[in-house]
C-alpha cells in the first residue's frame, strides 16, 4: 500500500513541478512546452537543444510515415485479407496482423518514450531557467560532451544495453503477452490470414475443465513441472554433496582420479550424452537387449512407453548429468568449511552425521541457497532434458493440446508452437510459466538464510 | 583518459556480442519474419513496376536477376537442381535457380512459419496440405489451365490427394508414399500371416517393427476390418465433417489386434530402418527400400502387408494409407513469376522427371506412363507397394489433431493404459471417445 501511495505521490509532485514550471518559465520554456528544445537551443544549451528537437522531430516523422497507418488499425489488427484476383492469379497480400501488432506495439511504445522525453525537456528548462538566475555560466558543446565520459559517464555506459535491452527483451515480452489475448492460431496465421483480438478466452480456455478444455491438461503439466523440479533440484544437491564429500574424506586414495571421471560427463555437449542415453533405454535399445539376451526378463522393460517409468527414468538420469556440476561446486565449499568446528564438535563426541547436519549443512545451505534457488527455476524450465531424453511422450488420450506425461510446461509450449501452430495459447503457457517461476522465487528468496541472516556465517 | 576509452569500447563490444546473444533466443524468428517480410514488400513492389515494362515490351526473357527457389528432400537436391536450370535455359527463363534440402515433413512447417520468406516451390507429404491450405502458401491450381494437365496425366489417388475442398493445389510428384513389408527371408517362414511372422520373430529372438502409436500406420489394422475414417473439406482449408465408425464391433477387433501384436517380445513400435536393430521384419516405405537392401543382404525381400486372425475368429487383410509426394508453388505477386513457377512445377513432375528420378532414388511415379515403364514394374519394392495398393485406401485430407490423437491412441496402448485385460466396454469406451474427439477436429 505504501508503494502505491509513494507512487501516486510521485506523480503529483511531477505535475505540480510541471505547472510551476509552466507558470513561472519565460516564453522560451512555454514555447518548449511544443517544440523540444526551443528554450535550450535560445539559451545557448545548443547540443541539448539539438538533441530533443532531434528526437521529436524523429518521433514525429516515425508517426507520419508509419506509426499511425499501424496505429489506426491496432484495435482490428488488420481488415483487408490477402486474396488472390481470379482471373491472373496474381496473389495481393492484404494487411498483415503481425506486423500491424509489432509495429503497433512500437508506436505505442515510443509515445509513452516521448513523453518521459516531454518531461526531461521540462526539466531541462527549468533547470536552466534557475541557473541563469543563479548567474551560471552556460556549458560550451565541448564541455557537455565532455560529461559523458566524466560525471555522466554512467548514461554513457548504459545507453547502448538499454536500448538492446529494450529491442531484444522488453519488446518481444510485450509483444507475446498481447499474442495471447489474440487469435493468433494455424488458421489465422500472417500474412495470408487476418488475426484479431479475443480478450481472455484463450484463459478461459486454460482453465476450463472438461470437453475439450485445457483445465485437467494444464494441471497434470504443471504438477509434473513442479514434482520434476523438486526431485532434479534436490536429489542432485544431496547426492552431489554425498559424492562431494565421499570425495574428500580422508583414506580415499586417486581423489584426483575419481573427480576427473564425474567431470567427464561435462566435458561431453549434454546434448549428444542425452540423445544416446534416451536410445540406451529404448524398448530396442541396448540394455534392454542384452537383459533379454540374457535372460533376465522376458518382456522388454517400458523406460520411455510406461508414464511412471518414464518419470522415474527421467529423474535419474538427469542425477548423472547434475552430480558432477554439483559435486564441483560442494568440494570447493567444503574444503572451505574451518577444520577446527569438526575437531571441536569431535572433542564433544559428535559423529559423522551430527557433523554433517550440524556443521556442514548449514553451512552449504548457506552458501548455495541462492544456487539452489535458481537451479530450481531452471529445472522448472529445463526444456533440454526433458525433450531429448522422451520427447515429453508418451502421450495419453487422456490429454488435449497434443501434452505428453512427461511433458514440462515449457516443452508443451514448444509443441504447440512448432507443431500445432498454436501461437496465442503457447503465449497463455507462456505467461503461465512466467507466474509460476515468479512466485516460487519471490515466495522461496525471503526464506534463504543467506538473505534473512547476511552475517550468518561471519 | 585512455583508460575510460578502453573501457568504452570494452562496454561496446560487450553490448554487441549480448545483442547478438539475445537476437538468437527470443526474437529472432519474429525479427527475421519482419525484416523478410518487409523486405519482399519492397522487392514486390519493385517487380510490380518491372511486370509493367516486361509486359509492355512482350519479350519471352524474363526474370533476371530474380531467384526462384526450391525446397526438395535431401537425395534429389542436386537433381532438381540440374533439372530446373536445364529446364530454365531451354525455355528462355533467367531466373536463378537456388535449391535448398528441407525434408518433405518441415517443408509445410518452415512455409506456414513464413510465408513470404519460404522457397517459390516446395515438395511436401500430402498430409500437409490442409495446414498449407490454412495458413494460404499454397498456390491453387484450379483455373489455371495446369490442373487439367494434371488429372489426365496422373492417377486418380494422386490428384485427389492434391485436392482440397474442390479445389486442385499442387502437382502430384511420386505415388510411392504407402507401406508395405520388408523381411528378412531367413526368418520369416510365411509373410502373408501376421500370427506367423510374430511367432517366427519370437522364435528368432529378432524384432518385428511396426508404428502403431503414428496414425498413418495405425489405421492399417483399422481399415482392414472394415472401419472408415474420412474428412469432408471445404474450400479455406478447414474441414467440414468427420465420418468414422471406430467404435463398432469392426473397431473393437482391431484395436484387440494391436493389443495383442503389442504384447508379443518382439514387437517393436517404430518404422525407420536406420534407428532399428536386430529386424527380422518391418512395416516401413520405399523409402527405406536401400537401406533395407543393405542391412538385409542376400535374405531381403518384401511383400503386401500380412492378414491376421481376429478376435472374432474372422480372417482380416491388413489396409494401410497410399500416399503421395507433391509439389506446391507458392502463391505469388508478380504474374511472371508465377507463370514461370507453375511451367517449372509442371515439368519437375512430368513423365520424364518422374522416370529420371526412379533411376536415381528409386521414387515409385505418380505420372501413369511413368508406371508403365519397365524398370518400374520390375522393382522389388515398388512391387510389393503395387500388391499392397490392392488392399490400400488413398489417403485423404486429415486435420493435425488426428495425427496427435491417434499417436495418443496408440501411446495408450504401448505404455498399458489399456491392456489384454482391458474389458470390452471399456474398450468400446476408449473408442467413443477416440471416435468423438476426431469429430471434434471437424469443428
Amino acid at each position: 500500500m505504501k508503494k502505491v501511495a509513494a507512487f501516486f505521490q510521485a506523480i503529483g509532485a511531477n505535475i505540480k513541478d510541471i505547472g510551476v514550471t509552466f507558470k513561472e518559465g519565460g516564453w522560451k520554456t512555454k514555447v518548449s512546452f511544443v517544440i523540444f528544445g526551443f528554450g535550450p537551443l535560445l539559451r545557448k544549451y545548443y547540443l541539448r537543444g539539438i538533441a530533443f528537437l532531434a528526437l521529436e522531430i524523429l518521433y514525429i516523422w516515425y508517426m507520419v510515415a508509419f506509426g499511425t497507418s499501424y496505429l489506426a488499425k491496432f484495435g482490428t489488427l488488420g481488415t483487408v485479407e490477402t486474396h488472390m484476383d481470379p482471373t491472373t492469379f496474381v496473389t495481393v497480400y492484404g494487411d498483415n496482423s503481425f506486423l500491424i501488432l509489432l509495429w503497433g506495439l512500437m508506436s505505442v511504445l515510443f509515445t509513452v518514450l516521448l513523453i518521459a522525453l516531454w518531461r526531461m525537456n521540462i526539466s531541462e528548462n527549468r533547470r536552466e531557467e534557475l541557473a541563469a538566475k543563479a548567474g551560471k555560466e552556460v556549458p560550451t558543446i565541448r564541455q557537455d560532451l565532455h560529461q559523458l565520459i566524466d560525471s555522466k559517464f554512467n548514461y554513457t555506459l548504459l545507453s547502448l544495453p538499454t536500448l538492446g535491452i529494450f529491442l531484444f527483451m522488453i519488446l518481444p515480452i510485450i509483444f507475446m503477452i498481447c499474442v495471447a489475448f489474440t487469435n493468433y492460431d494455424f488458421s489465422h496465421q500472417a500474412p495470408s490470414k487476418l488475426f484479431t483480438w479475443v480478450g481472455l478466452s484463450n484463459f478461459a480456455n486454460l482453465f476450463s475443465f472438461g470437453g475439450d478444455g485445457f483445465g485437467a491438461t494444464f494441471a497434470k503439466v504443471l504438477g509434473w513441472t513442479i514434482v520434476w523440479a523438486f526431485f532434479a533440484t534436490f536429489l542432485n544437491y544431496f547426492l552431489g554433496v554425498a559424492v562431494a564429500i565421499l570425495i574428500n574424506m580422508k583414506g580415499i586414495k586417486f581423489k584426483k582420479l575419481w573427480r576427473t571421471i564425474l567431470v567427464m560427463t561435462i566435458a561431453i555437449p549434454q546434448f549428444i550424452s542425452l540423445l544416446y542415453v534416451s536410445k540406451l533405454f529404448a524398448a530396442d535399445g541396448l540394455v534392454n537387449s542384452y537383459l533379454l539376451k540374457w535372460g533376465v526378463i522376458s518382456q522388454a522393460l517400458p523406460f520411455w512407453t510406461n508414464p511412471t517409468w518414464a518419470k522415474v527414468t527421467i529423474i535419474i538420469l538427469n542425477c548423472w548429468v547434475g552430480i558432477p556440476y554439483q559435486m564441483l561446486i560442494s568440494t570447493g565449499i567444503l574444503m572451505n568449511i574451518p577444520e577446527d568446528l569438526y575437531e571441536s564438535a569431535k572433542i564433544d563426541g559428535a559423529n559423522a552425521f551430527q557433523m554433517f547436519r550440524k556443521i556442514t549443512l548449514p553451512y552449504m545451505l548457506f552458501v548455495t541457497g541462492p544456487y539452489l534457488l535458481t537451479s530450481f527455476t531452471g529445472n522448472l524450465n529445463n526444456f533440454n532434458i526433458i525433450y531429448l531424453l522422451s520427447g515429453g511422450g508418451p502421450t495419453t488420450m487422456s490429454m488435449s493440446g497434443g501434452a505428453g506425461t512427461t511433458d514440462l510446461l515449457i516443452t508443451w509450449l514448444y509443441k504447440m508452437t512448432v507443431n500445432d501452430t498454436n501461437y496465442c495459447m503457447a503465449a497463455v503457457i507462456g505467461i503461465m510459466v512466467f507466474v509460476v517461476t515468479a512466485v516460487i522465487s519471490l515466495a522461496v528468496y525471503g526464506m534463504l538464510p543467506s538473505v534473512r541472516d547476511e552475517e550468518g556465517f561471519q | 583518459m585512455k583508460k575510460k576509452l578502453l573501457a568504452v569500447l570494452l562496454a561496446g563490444a560487450m553490448t554487441v556480442s549480448m545483442f547478438t546473444a539475445c537476437g538468437s533466443s527470443s526474437s529472432s524468428s519474429e525479427s527475421t519474419s519482419s525484416e523478410s517480410s518487409s523486405s519482399s514488400e519492397s522487392t514486390s513492389s519493385e517487380s510490380s513496376s518491372s511486370e509493367a515494362s516486361t509486359e509492355a515490351s512482350t519479350t519471352t526473357s524474363t526474370g533476371a536477376g530474380e531467384t526462384i527457389t526450391i525446397w526438395v528432400a535431401d537425395a534429389v537436391t542436386s537433381l532438381t537442381q540440374t533439372m530446373a536450370e536445364e529446364f530454365m535455359s531451354e525455355n528462355g527463363y533467367e531466373y536463378t535457380i537456388v535449391v535448398e534440402s528441407v525434408g518433405e515433413g518441415d517443408a509445410a512447417s518452415n512455409m506456414i512459419t513464413d510465408v513470404e520468406g519460404g522457397a517459390d516451390i516446395y515438395g511436401f507429404a500430402q498430409d500437409q496440405l490442409a495446414r498449407l491450405v490454412a495458413a494460404g502458401a499454397v498456390q491453387q491450381l484450379t483455373g489455371t489451365g495446369y490442373d487439367t494437365t494434371i488429372e489426365e496425366e496422373n492417377g486418380a489417388g494422386s490428384v485427389a490427394a492434391a485436392t482440397f475442398g474442390s479445389t486442385l493445389y499442387a502437382f502430384p510428384m511420386s505415388a510411392d508414399n504407402g507401406y508395405f513389408l520388408y523381411y528378412d527371408s531367413s526368418v520369416i517362414t510365411d509373410p502373408t500371416s501376421l500370427e506367423q511372422i510374430v511367432a517366427d520373430c519370437e522364435a528368432a529372438g529378432k524384432n518385428f517393427y511396426f508404428e502403431i502409436n503414428s496414425g498413418w500406420y495405425q489405421v492399417a489394422f483399422f481399415f482392414g476390418t472394415g472401419c472408415t475414417l474420412t474428412y469432408e473439406t471445404n474450400d479455406d482449408g478447414t474441414f467440414a465433417s468427420c465420418d468414422i465408425d471406430y467404435a463398432s464391433d469392426a473397431g473393437l477387433v482391431a484395436l484387440k489386434e494391436i493389443i495383442e501384436l503389442q504384447s508379443s517380445s518382439s514387437f517393436q513400435n517404430g518404422s525407420s530402418l536406420s534407428s532399428a536393430t536386430n529386424v527380422a521384419a518391418i512395416v516401413d516405405g520405399t523409402w527405406d527400400s536401400e537401406a533395407a537392401k543393405e542391412l538385409l543382404g542376400d535374405n531381403y525381400a518384401a511383400a503386401a502387408l500380412p492378414s491376421f486372425v481376429g478376435s472374432d475368429g474372422e480372417t482380416y487383410q491388413l489396409s494401410s494409407f497410399s500416399g503421395y509426394k507433391l509439389l506446391g508453388v507458392k502463391p505469388q505477386t508478380d504474374a511472371d513469376k508465377l507463370r514461370a513457377c507453375l511451367e517449372l512445377a509442371q515439368y519437375l513432375t512430368s513423365e520424364e522427371c518422374q522416370l529420371e528420378r526412379f533411376n536415381e532414388v528409386g521414387w515409385g511415379p505418380s505420372n501413369l506412363a511413368a508406371q508403365e515403364d519397365e524398370a518400374v514394374q520390375a522393382d522389388v519394392a515398388l512391387s510389393a507397394l503395387t500388391e499392397q495398393s490392392n488392399y490400400s485406401i488413398g489417403q485423404g485430407q486429415y486435420p493435425d489433431d488426428y495425427w496427435t490423437l491417434a499417436t495418443a491412441l496408440g501411446d495408450d496402448i504401448i505404455s498399458g493404459n489399456i491392456t489384454s485385460s482391458t474389458s470390452d466396454e471399456d474398450l468400446m469406451a476408449t473408442l467413443e471417445d477416440f471416435e468423438t474427439k476426431c469429430i471434434s477436429c471437424a469443428q
